[in-house]
């Protein structure tokens, strides 16, 4: 395979997303107006420790109900889907997360109540899903942390090309819990100090945050097209990045070549991580000289697996509203020029490109375009 | 119909053999920094991955149902003190992972599956779907029986790899997809691994409207 994006284009029908802000066009208007969805709250739930930066969505406690307090969330996506016979041959479901129901699982572990048991593995979890939004059996489970939701989008674009498909469903959500705030607390990423991707200071930090997001692609858009997607996994190291950057580049030189000749923004991935921040800016402000860039995460915090396709459902509603937020959280001095830390016009670009990183050293990249 | 040529089956079957066994059996094929930290399933995928050699313009796909459910279960017991290690090795395509940074053997393509009932004919769909000359479909699941919770882990262990290519020459079988009427259909992780042991044939509907052929020379 020669290193070249994914294409043709494949055209978006559909896509919104749930935050703690509400739906795409809520978020990116909270966004815009530099609103932080995260606050300090002990790490363990219930449980206590060091306060640091979440973002359940509103009433949500960090500790799992069963049956989950998030599955309304879920609900209330669902029911915003265009009409489809979601799951069947023709129209082939791709759920993508990174913990699944894990929060459960952890759940399960500290009260030992049987009733998180149908929510603990990925495909239980799932098949409940599936019944309860009435899809049929041909629904895929993709998990590669957080850059999950982009392979649920790459696989689909391929079912539409070269499967039997009409059109193809991601679905993707992730939700905190202790299992996963104690996990990255334990490698002092997740610290009492709030996100401020691509800002050069003393010490990194993130933030986390629900999220739940779908995009319905297919032969009829809406007006904008997937027109190239990557991937890369650098299998360097199970945290760290290759430090020359190269594992950056090499997921987005073919959509830089994909986009040439196109004015573009760009998302960027921006934990508020320094390295990585640092490898990022750089990589991308090699590659799309003069091109503005963004990171949402130090607003919503960073919904892991959910996170490819959140943001680019508040990407679309960008584009559709004629102004992009800017990096909330952030001030200069930071890694690039090119980090925009205020709200710009969209009106200038014809697309934006999508990136997001993950456990060992895995990179997506996608170009979303107008058609 | 998409097809693709089986060039090379490997398999492992250490049924209820104990993870110390496992990685006494099969350290050899890891420096020893890298095996001190590999967990079963790290080592059985390693095991079956080691003579396909995966290549960076190899598309990777992974199926496991239950992943690291032991570190899984480690984790979970490390809290409130919780382990940073045992977290990373927790998450899904972890032992393909351990596998790969042992190697420092990056991949373009890498698609992990989670999934029971139709994750062998989704993972199969993306293997046959790869643009790239050859794609690796492997698998597989270590054996963990954490108390009380028997449905969260895989009773048995296993792991199997197959390296697919549209060259017919020199394959020793087949992998077909087929459009099926069929609104039906499942073919689990551990019948497909069986299949694959005893080189036996598998022509049957593996999800709704797939139609899954196993085929050897």
């Amino acid at each position: 395979m020669s290193n070249a994006a994914d294409s043709p284009p494949v055209r978006i029908e559909a896509a919104d997303c749930r935050t703690p802000f509400g739906d795409a066009r809520a978020t990116c208007a909270a966004l815009r107006a530099g609103r932080r969805a995260l606050a300090l709250q002990p790490v363990l739930g219930a449980a206590g420790g060091d306060a640091v930066p979440l973002a359940p969505l509103p009433g949500r406690a960090l500790d799992e109900t069963a049956p989950p307090a998030w599955l309304p969330c879920l609900d209330g996506l669902v029911a915003t889907l265009p009409e489809a016979p979601w799951g069947d041959a023709r129209h082939p479901v791709f759920v993508t997360s990174s913990n699944f129901g894990v929060g459960s699982l952890y759940a399960f572990a500290h009260d030992h109540d049987p009733a998180h048991l149908e929510f603990c593995t990925p495909f239980a979890l799932v098949e409940g899903l599936r019944r309860r939004f009435g899809w049929g059996g041909n629904v895929a489970l993709l998990s590669h942390a957080c850059v999950s939701a982009h392979l649920g989008l790459l696989l689909a674009s391929r079912a539409l090309r070269a499967g039997p498909a009409e059109r193809a469903l991601v679905f993707t959500f992730d939700f905190i819990s202790p299992f996963v705030t104690g996990g990255f607390h334990a490698l002092k990423i997740l610290n009492p100090e709030l996100p401020a991707p691509y800002a050069v200071r003393p010490t990194g930090s993130i933030g986390l945050g629900d999220g739940a997001a779908f995009a319905v692609l297919g032969k009829a858009g809406a007006g904008f097209s997937l027109s190239a997607q990557t991937l890369h996994n650098e299998m360097h190291h199970f945290t760290a990045n290759r430090a020359d950057g190269t594992g950056f580049a090499a997921s987005l030189e073919p959509v830089a070549d994909a986009a040439r000749g196109r004015r573009l923004w760009l998302k960027g991935h921006g934990t508020g991580t320094l390295e990585a921040g640092r490898l990022e800016a750089e990589a991308l402000a090699r590659l799309f000289p003069g091109a503005p860039l963004v990171s949402w995460k130090g607003g919503l915090g960073h919904t892991l697996g959910s996170c490819g396709l959140v943001e680019l459902a508040i990407a679309l509603a960008a584009m559709r509203g004629g102004e992009a937020p800017g990096t909330v959280g952030s001030a200069p001095p930071c890694f690039v020029d090119a980090v925009a830390t205020e709200p710009f016009a969209t009106s200038a670009y014809d697309g934006v490109v999508l990136a997001s990183n993950a456990f060992g050293g895995a990179h997506a990249t996608c170009l979303l375009t107008h058609d | 119909m998409i097809e693709r040529h089986i060039h090379c089956v490997q398999t492992e079957d250490p049924g209820l053999e104990e993870p110390a066994a496992t990685r006494a059996r099969l350290r050899h094929l890891f420096p020893p920094g890298a095996a001190r930290r590999l967990t079963q399933l790290g080592f059985l995928m390693g095991s079956v991955l080691d003579p396909v050699k995966p290549a960076e313009e190899d598309g990777l796909v992974y199926a496991s149902s239950y992943g690291e459910s032991r570190a899984l279960h480690e984790y979970l017991a490390s809290f409130p003190m919780a382990s940073p290690t045992l977290f990373q090795t927790s998450i899904h395509p972890s032992a393909v992972q351990q596998v790969l940074v042992a190697r420092q053997q990056p991949v373009r393509e890498f698609f992990p599956f989670g999934g029971h009932a139709q994750i062998v004919a989704h993972a199969a769909q993306a293997a046959l779907w790869s643009p790239s000359p050859r794609s690796i479909l492997c698998g597989g699941e270590e054996r963990t029986l954490p108390p009380g919770n028997s449905r969260t882990a895989s009773s048995i262990g296993f792991a199997f790899a197959l390296a697919l290519s549209a060259v017919a020459g020199g394959s020793v079988g087949s992998l077909r997809l087929l459009e099926t009427a069929d609104a039906g259909g499942e073919l689990t992780l551990p019948d497909f691994f069986t299949a694959l042991r005893d080189r036996r044939a598998l022509d049957q509907t593996a999800a709704p409207g797939v139609r899954l052929v196993l085929a050897w020379r």
